[in-house]
């Protein structure tokens, strides 16, 4: 919205192309550099610590999850960029936790200082309440998860690490499945989607256990398949931000 | 009962201590450079967004209250974001939760990302199998998923910022059935595959999900959006509780 419906006049097309050319740039070498630091970390233990891990093991992670999550990295920089406008892209894709926390944060701060929606006070506000964000954010992180949290781990009986550990794969899958369905609000894709799952896990995995690999891959595609041959004649709604946190 | 299977061959490396490679210096250090970009990023949007403000008719003021709305409402969602962060410490380790789990990506995508490469592997997280090598492989394929978000970003923002057409008019139904099918489709099935691992799976997945559902339908009805915010972290909690007491005695706990 912001980005477009708002041509600029003379008297700020200036500062506002200014604005624009800075947060560009800068956005655009801050990100490549978080995509480096961030990538490193793994390479270094892959390559530097002598674990003896081959490039096609990493290829194969690579494309298994690419094959689950392709669509969604495309989609997403896509329904975002009407709400986000162009330099918010920049930070949000590198802070993360959009929907949840940027987005009420940009909103509070355009109502609170009374700025239209689509206006270039309201793509400045959402700036500058993302930066507010992040500095919560970061300091938040470090204090909790960086300090107390690496204090916890060191002080709690074993026995509770060795449960959490064993079980905190399907303790986020639940939440997280039931969040999906219902922030989507799509049944019939919904009924789709378990059924095709139920199928490739209790019917299609045990008879050829070699799909494994491409069982979530074979699932989604399913679920697509099917969702798209018989969706409702009035599903056809505008396009919303996915994101699940 | 808790106890795993044995599963197939292992990776090269089958030390299981995943902590001595994920509290790796270099992993602290890589930790400190996201945090020190985004730091960097947001010093310099600052300085832009001050630098037009005047132009916009928005005062020092308003720079100020938009601010401090953002760092206020953001306090709840990013305590809830370190509660499912700390809860996964002992899967991923600090450095490894701090830039996936905290920064970039979500609890969500890097989880399955992880739990998808450890299968790749012939591997499952937090048992047995769950090698050195594996937990390596998996922080390589939850980081370039990161990285492949950003990558979109990098090459759709200038695009759609030319206000592209073409991009934004694909199939309004395509977008809207397409993508949530591809979520729910995924979701589903790394959700399912948990089930047949155990008892114990199926009671911490189903207590989560209860849990879950139990949240979102409260904040809807009660209109208290922080039960939504909260969700993902107290479901987690809840969900290892009943794993912990449904193993407790086994392990003598």
């Amino acid at each position: 919205m912001s980005s477009i419906t708002s041509a600029p006049t003379t008297t700020h097309s200036n500062a506002m192309a200014d604005f624009s050319r800075t947060t560009s740039r800068w956005g655009q070498i801050t990100m490549i550099a978080g995509l480096l630091i961030s990538v490193a970390g793994p390479l270094y233990l892959v390559f530097a610590t002598g674990l003896d891990i081959g490039p096609a093991q990493l290829w194969i992670a690579f494309a298994a999850v690419a094959a689950t999550f392709g669509i969604i990295w495309i989609v997403e920089p896509l329904t975002y960029y009407p709400i986000l406008g162009p330099a918010a892209m920049y930070q949000a894709f590198m802070i993360g936790n959009i929907s949840n926390k940027l987005l009420p944060a940009a909103l509070i701060a355009q109502t609170n200082i009374g700025a239209k929606p689509g206006s270039k006070r309201a793509e400045l506000a959402a700036v500058v309440a993302i930066c507010g964000a992040a500095v919560v954010h970061l300091i938040s992180l470090a204090i909790f998860v960086g300090l107390l949290g690496s204090w916890l781990i060191s002080v709690i009986p074993p026995s509770v690490l060795l449960v959490t550990r064993l079980y905190v794969l399907p303790t986020v899958l639940g939440a997280v499945l039931v969040q999906a369905i219902v922030s989507m609000k799509q049944p019939r894709t919904t009924v789709f989607a378990l059924l095709v799952s139920a199928v490739v896990v209790f019917v299609v995995l045990p008879l050829v256990p070699s799909l494994a690999m491409v069982s979530t891959a074979i699932a989604v595609l399913g679920t697509i398949l099917l969702a798209w041959f018989f969706r409702g004649k009035n599903t056809i709604t505008e396009a919303k931000p996915i994101h699940i946190e | 009962m808790h106890q795993p299977l044995a599963l197939q061959p292992l990776a090269p490396n089958s030390s299981t201590d995943i902590m001595a490679i994920a509290n790796n210096p270099v992993l602290w250090i890589c930790v400190a450079g996201v945090f020190g970009v985004i730091i960097i990023q947001s010093a310099i949007f600052m300085k832009a967004a001050r630098r037009a403000a005047p132009a916009v008719d928005m005062s020092t003021q308003d720079i100020r209250t938009s601010f401090r709305s953002g760092a206020v409402s953001a306090i709840g969602p990013s305590l809830a974001v370190s509660l499912v962060a700390i809860a996964l410490l002992g899967l991923f380790g600090a450095p490894a939760v701090l830039s996936r789990i905290g920064l970039i990506g979500s609890a969500a995508y890097d989880v399955s990302a992880a739990g998808i490469a450890a299968g790749s592997m012939g591997a499952k997280l937090g048992d047995a199998s769950y090698t050195q090598s594996v937990f390596a492989v998996a922080f390589f394929a939850m980081s370039i998923g990161g990285a492949m978000w950003m990558l979109a970003t990098l090459i759709l923002t200038p695009l759609l910022r030319k206000g592209d057409a073409k991009i934004r008019s694909v199939n309004p139904a395509a977008m809207a059935i397409v993508p949530a099918a591809a979520l729910i489709g995924a979701f589903s099935c790394l959700g399912l595959t948990e089930l047949p691992k155990s008892g114990i799976h199926i009671l911490s997945f189903l207590v989560s999900a209860a849990v879950m559902g139990l949240c979102l339908l409260l904040a809807k009805r009660l209109g208290k959006s922080w039960l939504r915010e909260w969700g993902l972290g107290i479901s987690i909690v809840l969900g290892l509780s009943a794993s912990y007491l449904a193993v407790g005695p086994a392990i003598g706990a």
